[in-house]
């Protein structure tokens, strides 16, 4: 009897991986937390009496500018938090799922702040009354604190501006994010003001200390997994480059070795930040993937060098001592739904795709590798996955053609004409999960094709590195 | 977010917000309550022992002291302020104490609380004239109050020397500092039996 029932349980649903709906519901709470976090500002505004003290027009002026400032600057703690690379993020919703939201808020949180300026000033004038610039004035050297505030407000409206996608690409990395580091300040410097001319915070009260602890648990964050985790994990593993392999013309494989790796618990598809230790590149840090799974004592990383100090990571010396931060992301088994897979690659992007097919959870026959090229020849470590592919029982797959120009499809032009796509390529897709893992475009082409062949959101797995 | 986070999160997030109004409401009805029967001093004819004419000199009032000094017997107009505390039943002599024609003194009116803190005045009186206001304490939570109340003050004083009495309009945007200073001035006035 008991049999029948797990026999129709198994025929009614395939059966998805716990994992899931535990990774899911730490999702789910994650973000009610931080919905729950910008309610609960306006609340106890509103506690303190916030609203019901509004008589006039100007009060009521006043009121919004405080709100917008209570709201802006939780979004900003929100966004802090999502950067601050916190392991329970890193592993419901990917580190870069969370530096895309981190970006969606900038300019929400700058316009909230810049609001909150204008209304507080244009509430304060009213009531002198004074001009909007004489007013201005009067805040700047009447009111405590308020030169900072100035200085904060204009630090943010700097960081958001470079941060801009457009202005992005015309400045180096490394300037854009010392410039971004100036956000920190920012939102330092505007502290003394909410504490000293805002009456909500007064001394005493108990939103002071709700107020001041979420700040406190932001900061802790911060460094505790900015700083003092990278830091305590590099120099415990102590890596080092012990062999550096030309996979092709700019493409290397980084061996590395180390200790007590394990404790890292890194999967397959994880990435780091690496730093490698040498006069040119130490100032650099650069998110690459694991090209093969882990163990207790070495890593390795594929790397194709691009334009910057990376191109010299061919001619890294062995010996070269690594500091890195992470493992981060959840492109791996870990975020798995179901039983087939489908690795699907492009360019460097075999990476982590490598590693994956390495360790993932399938039995032979259940999964697929997808390998996408312009030629058949510029294509990486395919010898690998081919000896992978035979070992575990995976077939492979080599799609090379250039795309049909006009066209928006990550496949070549004969394979669209031929109205090939990813549903006819793979057996039983919809029991499959997708991972993908290539240049930024042609990821999104080749998920809106699973999308379109039914694939639900929770079997389509994709990183990007564009943060 | 899928359904089900935002479902709760709207949920969380309405309730939350519901809560804080609520406590604001009762908060400022309270609010209200307690500052309402602070300026009842005007009904109680100064039930205190105090005689009607105090010297000047003894009174100078504690900036400190929250009318809490009622200890020395010659702060009798300050002891008269904290009403709440006085003895009003165990003061039998009937009425007030019929106060002399022309009252002179320096009275402390009651301290008046508001949102952004506590309000009090001294009133100084001589031969039934308003010689001079002085604020004893007034709204400081929060550097903005300070600014509104310390442009509130000036005002309020004068307008109230000139009317002689509270009866004085509102300074636009300093309500509470208004509302606190004129309670106190009038606390202070029926203290003096002006």
């Amino acid at each position: 009897m008991s049999l029948d029932t797990r026999a129709r349980q198994h025929n009614a649903r395939p059966r998805i991986h716990p994992n899931y709906p535990r990774r899911m519901r730490l999702a789910d709470t994650l973000q009610i937390l931080a919905v729950v976090s910008v309610a609960l500002v306006v609340a106890v505004f509103l506690a303190d009496g916030g609203a019901a003290r509004i008589s006039t027009p100007a009060d009521a002026i006043t009121a919004l500018g405080i709100v917008t400032g209570l709201v802006g600057t939780d979004l900003l703690l929100v966004m802090m938090l999502l950067a601050a690379r916190l392991p329970a993020i890193d592993r419901a919703f990917g580190h870069d799922s969370a530096m895309a939201l981190h970006q969606s808020l900038g300019k929400p949180a700058l316009y909230l702040i810049l609001a909150h300026a204008v209304l507080l000033t244009i509430g304060y004038a009213l009531v002198q009354p004074a001009g909007f610039f004489d007013e201005v004035w009067i805040m700047f050297t009447s009111l405590p604190d308020m030169p900072l505030a100035f200085l904060g407000l204009g630090l943010l409206i700097a960081v958001v501006v470079t941060s801009l996608v457009i202005v992005r690409h015309k400045f180096r990395y490394e300037v854009w994010h010392l410039v971004h580091l100036l956000s920190y300040v920012a939102v330092l410097v505007a502290i003394p003001h909410q504490l000293s001319v805002g009456t909500l915070f007064r001394e005493g009260s108990l939103q002071r200390y709700y107020w001041l602890a979420l700040y406190a648990g932001v900061a802790g964050s911060i460094i505790l997994f900015r700083f003092i985790v990278p830091i305590v994990r590099s120099l415990r593993a102590r890596l080092t480059v012990v062999g550096v392999d030309q996979e092709a013309r700019g493409v290397v494989s980084i061996r590395l070795s180390g200790r007590q790796l394990r404790s890292l618990k890194a999967k397959s598809g994880q990435f780091f930040i690496w730093r490698f230790w040498t006069p040119g590149l130490w100032w650099q840090a650069h998110p690459f993937s694991l090209s093969a799974a882990p163990t207790h004592n070495s890593l390795r990383i594929t790397v194709r060098g691009l334009g910057d100090a990376s191109s010299t990571l061919p001619r890294l010396p062995v010996g070269t001592r690594v500091s890195f931060e992470g493992p981060y992301g959840l492109f791996t088994d870990f975020a798995r739904t179901s039983p087939r897979i489908v690795l699907i690659a492009a360019g460097i992007g075999v990476a982590p795709i490598r590693s994956l097919l390495e360790t993932a959870t399938f039995a032979p026959g259940q999964a697929t590798v997808l390998l996408r090229s312009s030629t058949v020849d510029d294509t990486y470590l395919v010898e690998e996955l081919a000896a992978l592919c035979r070992a575990r029982g995976a077939e492979l797959r080599i799609i090379a053609g250039k795309r049909a120009p006009g066209t928006s499809s990550w496949l070549p032009g004969d394979a669209v004409r031929a109205r090939i796509t990813l549903a006819t390529l793979v057996p039983k897709l919809r029991e499959a999960d997708v991972y993908i893992c290539g240049p930024r475009k042609w990821t999104d082409e080749v998920v809106r094709d699973a999308r379109s062949a039914g694939l639900p959101t929770r079997q389509i797995h994709f990183e990007r590195f564009d943060w | 977010m899928r359904a089900r986070a935002v479902s709760l999160a709207t949920l969380a997030s309405l309730s939350v917000l519901a809560v804080g109004w609520q406590v604001g409401a009762q908060a400022n009805a309270s609010m209200q309550a307690l500052s309402a029967p602070q300026a009842a001093p005007a009904t109680i004819p100064a039930p205190s022992a105090g005689p009607a004419t105090p010297t000047p000199a003894a009174t100078a009032p504690t900036v400190s002291g929250p009318a809490t000094t009622a200890g020395s017997a010659a702060t009798a107009p300050t002891a008269a302020a904290s009403t709440a505390a006085a003895p009003a039943p165990a003061a039998p002599a009937p009425a007030a104490p019929a106060p002399a024609a022309r009252p002179t003194g320096t009275f402390t009116g009651s301290s008046v609380r508001t949102p952004y803190g506590p309000v009090q005045v001294s009133v100084t009186i001589a031969n039934g004239t308003i010689t001079e206001v002085t604020a004893l304490q007034l709204t400081n939570d929060g550097g903005r109050s300070v600014a509104i109340s310390a442009q509130a003050a000036p005002i309020l004083r004068s307008e109230v020397l000139s009317a002689q009495s509270a009866k004085v309009s509102n300074v636009s945007g300093a309500t509470y500092t208004t509302r606190g200073y004129l309670t106190s001035v009038q606390a202070a006035l029926d203290t003096a039996g002006f």
